[in-house]
């Protein structure tokens, strides 16, 4: 196990790598960072020069990479145009993601696996049906659809809640924001719980566990549901790196401050660093991810070992 | 008799049509018995020993007559949660697979402990200790050791037995056991039925053995019930079968078993498939495969006449019983 998790750590080098470089290049082809500082009208081409070696942006892209690593791995994420630190940005605006991603993910976990387990154990059924084929229009119809939708019904039409989230941005306000960024992942979750559990209630074991005489809800919880919920785990964990970083609808619609805001806002004035910082943690926290999924999955289910 | 089917009737309905799987099975067992249900695959053993047990998959599985006689009440006629505790703790059952009849994400221990934690209310703690007793009981070494294992960490032979531990846990009165053998190697069967048959004599037992294999039923069966399309066809003393059958599919089954005095020879197979249950044959549901057939197999059914008189009784479902047995 520990030599399984050191090798694992050791192939997220080159990921890392690879990642960052990548979006390290792709921002530079965006076009030229300067040109959005000045605003509408065309810069000075002196001020120009003079931001461009500010900046470093004179050098080869390969340098400005590797200074930009050598400076990340000091914990320096490098400033935005307008002076703010690249890091400072990060500390409002993960906390305010990160409580964004445990509202959604709860959401999936209660809802989609509630539902999951009733649809699965009826399949078939006018329930089974029904929630089906809901799962489907939640799948088709895109976020901003939804979350515009939801918007203005619970914002403004009923005013159950406020549209725009403030800048505390507490779980209260999150919950309707989480949901629609939940929605989606939600209906997946339910269908492959249901998948899962329709096809495991069948199974040999269930038969023994009813055979022995335990009470249906034992058999569910204990021997059905543990069994069925490995793949699911699976999706769900790989969910949280996506969802981080899937945010920028959500949080659009619902003014939230977050990492989805903070990138779209960074890819519109072109602000290098913002984007590049914002994202490298982002592959970071989707690598972390993935890793825990994988050990998770060993706890899970005993029959797979690492070596 | 401590367990007494009668006339039961077990139906699916699919969507192709309803599959007629039990039609009017009568058998019993008593106490430190041991029942032989002999039949091949879709004859209606396992649904029988399913219905008996409770855990018929209900729909499409349905239950249409009957009687199930336990210690003299009808099961059938109990509630759910009466019925869930006759389960595992009076009747309990084995099954063949036991690699995919366990658990594979629970320790065994866990499930050999749940039976006490959920029919006697022990404690986790004292469940273990159980756990432990019942794995040296079946003859599992450094049980303390394994308890804490789980079911693929076990060899074939080692899961068996721990089927047949979850099984006697709480010392039910009857024990169906459905092919506990059929997926071990040959040398690992011996020693899993002989340490079933030894559990059985201990307790005093009944067992119902549901199987296939016609070599474990000499050794360990007092009664034979021989199935086909449902129906029990012949039913007799072990002994009694193998001298002299009485019906022409119980010959037959007999005939197809290789024998080392005919090397070279080609083995005897009953000729045809068996019949599909949504269409089972009228009169006698075997006679398009029998060598004896004549006219009235095509239209009456055959009721089970006596074979003789006096205990034990011996049964069979055939218009010709007589000629069979002298020929």
């Amino acid at each position: 196990m520990g030599r399984y998790v050191v090798r694992r750590l050791l192939q997220m080098i080159p990921v890392f790598i690879g990642a960052t470089l990548l979006i390290f290049l792709m921002v530079n082809v965006m076009g030229d960072p300067i040109a959005g500082l000045c605003g509408e009208r065309q810069c000075d081409p002196a001020t120009a020069a003079q931001l461009k070696k500010e900046f470093g942006l004179d050098k080869p892209v390969w340098q400005q990479y590797l200074t930009y690593m050598g400076n990340v791995f000091t914990g320096d994420f490098g400033t935005a145009f307008n002076g703010q630190k690249v890091t400072e940005l990060m500390s409002t605006a993960f906390p305010v993601t990160i409580r964004l991603t445990i509202v959604a993910i709860l959401f999936e976990i209660v809802i989609g696996i509630t539902l999951g387990v009733v649809t699965g154990l009826r399949r078939g059924r006018p329930v089974d049906t029904s929630v089906l084929l809901f799962t489907l229009v939640v799948i088709s119809v895109p976020t901003f659809v939804t979350g515009l939708l939801l918007q203005l019904l619970l914002g403004v039409e009923w005013g159950w809640i406020k549209p725009s989230v403030s800048t505390d941005a507490t779980f209260g306000e999150l919950i309707v924001p989480g949901l629609v960024l939940a929605s989606v992942s939600l209906a997946y979750v339910t269908r492959l719980t249901r998948t899962s559990i329709a096809e495991n209630r069948r199974s040999d074991y269930v038969r023994t566990a009813i055979a022995k005489g335990l009470p249906r809800q034992r058999v569910i919880v204990r021997h059905l549901l543990r069994n069925s919920l490995i793949s699911v785990v699976t999706f769900i964990g790989t969910d949280i790196g996506a969802l981080m970083g899937g945010a920028i609808v959500t949080e659009r619609i619902f003014n939230i401050h977050g990492v989805g805001y903070q990138l779209y806002q960074g890819i519109l004035r072109q602000n290098t660093q913002t984007v590049v910082g914002f994202v490298t943690v982002l592959v970071l926290v989707f690598l972390v991810a993935n890793l825990l999924v994988d050990l998770l999955y060993a706890v899970l289910d005993p029959r797979i070992r690492y070596a | 008799m401590l367990l007494e089917v009668r006339d039961l009737h077990v139906e699916f309905r699919t969507r192709d049509g309803v599959a007629k799987a039990v039609n009017g099975v009568d058998y019993g067992v008593d106490a430190g018995e041991t029942l032989a249900v002999l039949g091949e695959s879709g004859s209606g053993k396992s649904v029988t020993a399913q219905a008996i047990m409770g855990i018929l998959d209900i729909p499409p599985g349905r239950i249409t007559g009957g009687e199930v006689l336990f210690q003299g009440r009808d099961l059938l006629k109990l509630k759910e949660e009466e019925r869930r505790k006759v389960r595992g703790a009076e009747m309990a059952m084995i099954f063949q697979d036991a690699l995919s009849s366990l658990n594979p994400v629970l320790p065994v221990g866990d499930q050999l402990g749940e039976m006490f934690v959920v029919h006697r209310g022990m404690s986790r703690k004292d469940a273990r200790a159980k756990a432990v007793e019942l794995m040296e009981r079946v003859r599992i070494p450094a049980a303390k050791e394994r308890v804490k294992d789980y079911p693929h960490q076990f060899s074939g032979g080692m899961r068996q037995r721990i089927m047949i531990a979850m099984a006697l846990a709480l010392e039910p009165a009857l024990i169906i056991a459905d092919e506990p053998t059929t997926a071990l190697d040959v040398t690992v069967q011996a020693q899993v039925m002989d340490l079933l048959a030894e559990l059985q004599r201990e307790y005093n037992m009944g067992l119902i053995l549901i199987t296939h294999d016609l070599g474990v039923v000499a050794d360990v069966a007092d009664r034979i019930a021989v199935m086909y399309a449902g129906r029990i066809v012949e039913s007799a003393p072990v002994h009694d079968i193998y001298k002299v059958p009485a019906h022409p599919y119980t010959k037959g089954l007999l005939e197809s078993i290789p024998r080392l005095d005919q090397k070279g020879e080609e083995l005897y197979a009953i000729k045809g498939l068996p019949p599909n249950l949504m269409h089972i044959p009228p009169g006698c549901a075997f006679h398009p495969r029998c060598p004896m057939a004549q006219d009235v197999c095509r239209t009456d059914e055959p009721p089970l006449y006596e074979v003789n008189g006096e205990e034990p009784a011996r049964r069979s479902a055939c218009h010709f019983w007589r000629e069979c047995m002298n020929g």
